[in-house]
């Protein structure tokens, strides 16, 4: 069984930060657990799929966070614990039932786990989503550390069945995604009554716009709440509350800066110099200990990972009490940059200020840090050796060049796929300012025209092609792989089958979700707690929509994929090709690794690198030989750089 | 124990796995660990870079320029890490194999010769060593064992000063039985290498 369901009370072990979040929904006796997988949240749900048998409890990958938080809520309202967890911009796909959910509140404790990326290391946006929990005006909790994640996870369940509220529970990327030592809990065995009752404690509790008052009675009653949250954020231990008395600075933080706040304290060897209060219980913030921290000191440093949300209000709070304090952080007056996340030299060097002390770190000699950069090449992002996608891509890549002047714009999605607009960093991009100009396509990497979040490639595309008018050689691509198609697409799937859009869309189906660590998507054959389930048809369903143009092709057999997205994009009226090839990591966990036997025939080889065009990372060249090679680490034998050679270079035996 | 250790690479080398292992080790050891991962989204072939903090820390993170050891499993990533991270004392061992990123394959970069980079390396580190973790673990018979080897290099820098024996538990636990043995193996001739370079 995984270390996190170990019914070891006491022992101490190293753990994730998402793999604390699971425990503490272990410890608290979780019944359903729920989610859609997105970094760096997933593994929280990973742990649960993988504990669910054992520990007998339910969780599933649902088909999109709006589904996941509709289960969850589901499940809490007959008085199971539940947890649900998406990332930052999944807590965007579930927004409907997310912000209407404290207007009923639950019976079951809920927490809601939604893991946010400042520095958008996998992410499209920076967002907080601390804010959004404000605006939904439902309690938030974020932890310093793993230990506190796992005893937060803990907690909440208790929080949510005390307030009758769902708990959401921010996590960033240096905390889900970074480990450290935890000692666990019991795991409690009580049993709770799962049941229903329409006028639980309400008439029509579970019916927002219920008698007698309706939603905007129900709002008043959430409103009648916030005292009872703001007094758990006021005794609750999650927050930390030192004056020390004759000091003139103070500094407030939340989350995981409060951990770079004590290691700047330790590095500074200035533990105990100052005021200071740590946030745990974000939203509502403990009022009465931040007037106090406003009453013992005159600046006051608030440092916090995303927007400045408890900097404002504090400065709401000296406001109202008419205190004129400098208060300082992101917000206006920033001494911390707006954008980007926080790290420790950020916040050593805005704690020395604050204390006036010196801090400086050693200084590399000019000479060696330019030729340090000077040696540091980019390492582009890059698609697996092997990968599916590198032959869909190479297909449509083909069908761009014939097309030729003809406007093909390439719409990406959410997936590994969405490399094929990442670039590659060391090529330099001469942006122009004309309303329409062609680039010529050299790589996989510079394929895709646009990426935004799930599933708005195909809309755009709609959108594209409607403005650009009915001209047949306007010609507009978009691309999803299976996961994505039934996460988000499947709505504009149905407008552009009903309005019959003249555009093509390529579904890149390879069985999984890869680029999360291949969470089974509906195409796996088996769900979250490795049981049997049928695969769904995507080319079923296309024509179920009333598509009329719908080919599946081979992703490996570039011929083939040629020729049907060809034969789609000259069609008119929607088409949609279906573009198959399990994941290439997948089939090797499952089927080992084997000496690849594909190399280059040096004498035969001339040098045009039409197989490095490929973007496959096993296919090297060499420059001053001239030739192409292929790593024999990384080839997995696919065969598509076989297929592009013109000279029959690139053989097997 | 009060230590700042980097362990970097490619995915797929095993540094975030390596990583791991340090870190609970240390704590079984009865230290307190952190381990920061920063890694990009593709599966394989992407930068890693893994921090692991042991003793009196908080957050995940390295500070600028104080790490006492980085593991570096590949030489640009050594480098990339290296020029922000390496103590003026610290020590940088360099395996010096390169993966080729697919910034050079696309023709748009040469890959920065490997003797150049453990040169300017000795500029920003105390100690460079350099550990041939690739050929080691193919001698031992196990090329997958590379993380393992260059983390038995790290030991042999005599910085890590919970017992030896802590480490190989850890590591027998964190691989199937049949490996136990070679990764011993892998982890001693990692040790000998260190000092061997260096001596």
């Amino acid at each position: 069984m995984n270390k996190v369901g170990k019914d070891e009370a006491g022992m101490k072990t190293l753990l994730m930060g998402n793999e604390a979040i699971a425990r503490g929904a272990v410890e608290a006796g979780v019944k359903v657990g729920v989610g859609y997988p997105g970094t760096p949240s997933t593994e929280v749900g990973e742990v649960l799929g993988d504990l669910a048998g054992d520990l007998g409890f339910y969780f599933e990958w649902s088909i999109n966070e709006k589904v996941a938080i509709d289960v969850a809520s589901g499940a809490a309202l007959t008085g199971a614990r539940t947890m649900v967890m998406m990332k930052n911009a999944g807590l965007n796909v579930a927004m409907d039932t997310f912000a209407t959910l404290p207007y009923t509140g639950v019976r079951g404790g809920l927490v809601i786990v939604v893991a946010d990326d400042p520095g958008a290391h996998y992410s499209s946006t920076e967002q907080d989503t601390r804010p959004i929990a404000q605006y939904a005006e439902m309690p938030c909790l974020e932890p310093k550390d793993q230990q506190q994640a796992k005893d937060m996870a803990r907690e909440a369940f208790d929080l949510s069945e005390r307030m009758e509220m769902p708990i959401f529970l921010r996590s960033v990327t240096r905390l889900s995604h970074a480990s450290g030592d935890v000692v666990f809990g019991e795991i409690e065995k009580a049993s709770r009554e799962v049941g229903w009752n329409k006028h639980f404690k309400l008439p029509f509790r579970w019916a927002v716009y219920g008698p007698p008052e309706g939603a905007a009675g129900r709002h008043g009653w959430l409103k009648k709440k916030y005292p009872e949250f703001l007094a758990e954020s006021e005794k609750s231990l999650f927050n930390n509350l030192q004056i020390v008395p004759g000091s003139p600075v103070a500094i407030v933080s939340s989350g995981v800066a409060t951990s770079y706040v004590n290691d700047a304290l330790t590095a500074l060897k200035k533990k105990g110099a100052c005021s200071i209060l740590e946030i745990g219980f974000v939203y509502p913030p403990p009022e009465e200990k931040m007037k106090k921290i406003l009453d013992a000191a005159d600046t006051i440093l608030v440092v916090e990972d995303g927007n400045p949300m408890l900097e404002n209000k504090l400065k709401e709070l000296a406001s109202d009490a008419g205190l004129h304090k400098k208060i300082i952080g992101r917000g206006s007056k920033a001494v911390i940059p707006t954008f980007n996340e926080l790290n420790p030299d950020l916040v050593i060097s805005v704690v020395a200020d604050l204390l006036g002390v010196e801090y400086s770190f050693a200084v590399v000699p000019e000479e060696t840090r330019k030729k340090a950069d000077e040696l540091t090449i980019p390492r582009s992002s890059a698609l697996c050796a092997g990968c599916p996608h590198l032959g869909s891509y190479a297909g449509l890549a083909r069908v761009i060049k014939k097309y030729g002047k003809e406007l093909l714009i390439v719409n990406g999605d959410i997936g590994c796929y969405e490399q094929g607009g990442y670039g590659v960093a060391a090529q330099v991009i001469t942006p122009t300012d004309n309303a329409t100009k062609k680039y010529p396509v050299a790589s996989p990497y510079e394929i895709l025209d646009t990426t935004y979040v799930m599933g708005s490639g195909i809309g755009q595309a709609i959108g594209e092609r409607r403005a650009l008018g009915d001209n047949a050689s306007k010609k507009v691509v978009a691309v999803a792989g299976d996961s994505t198609f039934f996460h988000a697409c499947l709505p504009a799937l149905a407008d552009a089958s009903l309005y019959n859009a003249d555009i093509t869309f390529l579904v890149l189906d390879n069985s999984w979700t890869c680029m999360t660590g291949h969470q089974p998507s509906p195409r796996s054959r088996v769900n979250a707690m490795g049981g049997e389930v049928p695969a769904l048809d995507i080319a079923a369903v296309c024509r179920a929509m009333g598509v009329k143009f719908v080919k599946v092709a081979d992703a490996y057999n570039l011929e083939e994929a040629t020729e049907a997205i060809d034969e789609a994009i000259s069609y008119q009226g929607f088409s949609v090709v279906i573009l198959t090839g399990e994941c290439v990591l997948q089939v090797l966990r499952r089927e080992g690794v084997v000496e690849p036997k594909t190399h280059v025939r040096e004498d035969v080889c001339i040098g045009c690198k039409q197989c490095v065009a490929i973007g496959c990372p096993a296919v090297t060249f060499d420059p001053e030989k001239k030739k192409a090679g292929i790593d024999p680490l990384l080839c997995v034998d696919c065969g598509l750089c076989i297929q592009v050679c013109p000279v029959n270079a690139i053989v097997t035996e | 124990m009060e230590l700042d250790v980097i362990i970097c690479g490619v995915g797929g080398q095993g540094s975030v796995r390596a990583s791991h292992i340090l870190a609970e080790a240390a704590i079984n050891a009865g230290n307190r660990a952190r381990v920061g991962e920063t890694f990009g989204a593709a599966m394989r072939g992407g930068k890693v870079s893994s921090h692991v903090r042991i003793g009196d820390v908080y957050g995940p993170l390295v500070r600028e320029r104080s790490a006492d050891i980085i593991v570096a499993q590949e030489p640009l990533e050594g480098m990339r890490i290296g020029r922000k991270y390496a103590a003026p004392d610290g020590v940088v061992i360099l395996n010096p194999p390169p993966v080729y990123p697919v910034d050079v394959s696309t023709g748009n970069a040469v890959y920065p010769p490997v003797d150049e980079i453990e040169e300017t390396l000795r500029g920003l580190a105390g100690t460079v060593a350099v550990v041939n973790g690739t050929t080691i673990a193919r001698e031992i018979g196990n090329p997958r064992s590379m993380n393992i080897v260059m983390l038995g290099a790290a030991y042999g820098t005599g910085l890590i000063t919970f017992d030896r024996q802590i480490l190989l538990d850890v590591i027998a636990a964190a691989f199937k039985p049949k490996f136990k043995e070679l990764n011993e193996k892998a982890f001693l001739a990692g040790e000998k290498a260190y000092k061997d370079a260096v001596s």
